[in-house]
């Protein structure tokens, strides 16, 4: 019985924490066991590292798309367009809380644009800083 | 010489008069509409195109049952009666006729002759070509299309008779002092001999229109509601739709043939200069819809005019090019279109695989 209580009470003083902790969460935690198994030395991301890498012009990828901000547009807050025209939701977790909520679509999009902008697969830490710094705005 | 004194009907009775000046109209709305107006003005033409057909239908009963002068056969001159006419107005002479003179009636059955024609090929080419109208169901794309050369030649054709038939009625006036254009408005033609005017047999008029009316109404309803064969009318694949909407717009799979769209679905790691890879059974599931919907599967325009391989991009093609040579380019680069690849931002019923002339609205910013 006071065990039960006591397990209550955890649960109900962890309720807000969980609540706090952004939905986002799962998918840096993932992001981030990621790049501890890639990198023993791993600590943390950068929103400043990712801030740099999403407005860097890229080389090794493909000729028509050098960098992120080719179809996501220079203001993450803003709508972006695709080559062919077509519309891309804006990236920033303030004006679009569905980013970074699900990870197989996070690795999906990572895989195939990183693959067009950088010709290689980003590092755990790269998207772990890109995801970072677009969580923060 | 005495003028007649009409104590009977006019030369040209009412209807016949009526008929001619609503043609007049008609023509003049399909003519402006087939050779001027944009494509989305199709149902315009359509409109006037059957407009023409219902009077033509009319004309026919009437050439029966009108009166004397508007009938076929007050106006049926053998070619030796029209050669004879021409070589008495080359000498300087004045025959008369109180209707139509035998080169006058050449010119009458050619202009319903090539209109009738007209008509004929243009539902052709409605139903193969744009797979719309009573012969959607019959005419294949390749008839369709063909037909439509046919079709624009009897246009010029038309336009060349309707020259000659205004100069014809300029050169009789001036010959003959009277205003040939004012009688078509008036129904009297001054004669130089007494005239007999039988009157219009009204009860078989009106059972001649409404035998007309009942045989080609209801054969036209019947053919109207038979679907047209070979055009996509099934919802986009859901999967297909999500995976491939994502980046652009869902091309229908009746845009490509098989073999091209089994290239693509091969290549998705650099599809068009990015990477568009996907899960293998994704791969698998799509490829499948495709080459099954694939363009050689349909009879519509677009799946008869991209069946071929080259090039990969449908943009790239000569039809493509040709067809949207008149759209100026800056239309491509507005805020609602964005790309030449955004098919739908024009094309209300692109998705569907359509691409009919009257869906086509090009935004304006």
């Amino acid at each position: 019985m006071r065990q039960s209580i006591l397990a209550a009470a955890l649960l109900l003083m962890a309720t807000p924490i969980a609540i706090a902790a952004g939905p986002q969460d799962a998918v840096l935690a993932n992001l981030a066991a990621q790049a501890k198994a890639a990198d023993v030395g791993f600590s943390t991301f950068s929103a400043v590292d990712g801030k740099t890498f999403f407005f860097s012009t890229h080389s090794g990828g493909k000729p028509d798309t050098p960098s992120c901000v080719t179809c996501h547009s220079d203001n993450v807050k803003a709508f972006g367009k695709t080559r062919a025209g077509k519309v891309i939701e804006p990236m920033a977790i303030s004006v679009n809380a569905q980013r970074f909520t699900d990870m197989e679509k996070v690795e999906k999009w990572f895989a195939r644009n990183c693959n067009s902008v950088l010709g290689r697969d980003c590092t755990p830490q790269e998207k772990g800083d890109v995801a970072t710094w677009l969580i923060s705005q | 010489m005495m003028l007649d004194v009409p104590s009977h009907g006019p030369v040209w009775d009412l209807p016949l008069r009526l008929f001619h000046w609503t043609l007049l109209l008609a023509v003049l709305t399909a003519a402006v509409s087939g050779f001027l107006m944009p494509l989305n003005w199709l149902n315009l033409h359509l409109i006037a195109g059957t407009a023409i057909i219902v009077l033509l239908l009319f004309r026919l009963v009437w050439g029966f049952t009108g009166s004397s002068f508007s009938r076929f056969s007050s106006f049926m001159f053998s070619p030796s009666t029209v050669l004879a006419h021409v070589r008495a107005l080359r000498k300087g002479e004045t025959p008369h006729h109180p209707g139509h003179n035998p080169v006058g009636s050449v010119m009458i059955f050619a202009l319903l002759g090539v209109l009738t024609l007209l008509t004929i090929t243009g539902v052709i080419v409605l139903g193969g070509a744009e797979k719309q109208g009573v012969l959607k169901a019959l005419v294949s794309y390749a008839t369709g299309s063909a037909t439509r050369e046919v079709h624009e030649i009897l246009a010029f054709g038309l336009l060349a008779l309707v020259l000659g038939h205004i100069a014809g009625v300029i050169f009789e006036s001036r010959r003959s002092g009277v205003n040939l254009a004012r009688s078509m408005v008036t129904g009297d033609k001054p004669s130089t001999e007494p005239l007999t005017i039988a009157p219009p047999r009204i009860g078989a008029a009106l059972a001649g229109l409404a035998l007309t009316t009942l045989v080609i109404g209801s054969t036209a309803l019947a053919l109207w509601q038979l679907p047209a064969v070979n055009v996509p009318h099934e919802a986009l694949d859901a999967a297909y739709e999500k995976q491939c909407g994502d980046c652009h717009i869902p091309f229908h799979p009746s845009l490509r043939g098989r073999s091209t769209w089994t290239t693509i679905m091969t290549t998705l790691d650099d599809h068009f200069g990015e990477d568009a890879s996907l899960p293998d059974n994704e791969v698998a599931h799509l490829s499948d819809y495709l080459t099954l919907n694939a363009a050689e599967r349909w009879d519509t325009r677009a799946a008869n005019v991209f069946r071929g391989t080259e090039p990969l991009r449908i943009t790239d093609t000569d039809f493509w090019k040709h067809r949207h040579a008149d759209v100026d380019p800056a239309v491509f680069k507005t805020k609602k279109v964005g790309a030449k690849s955004n098919c739908e931002a024009c094309h209300g019923d692109a998705r569907a695989g359509l691409f009919s002339a009257q869906a086509i609205n090009i935004p304006q910013e």
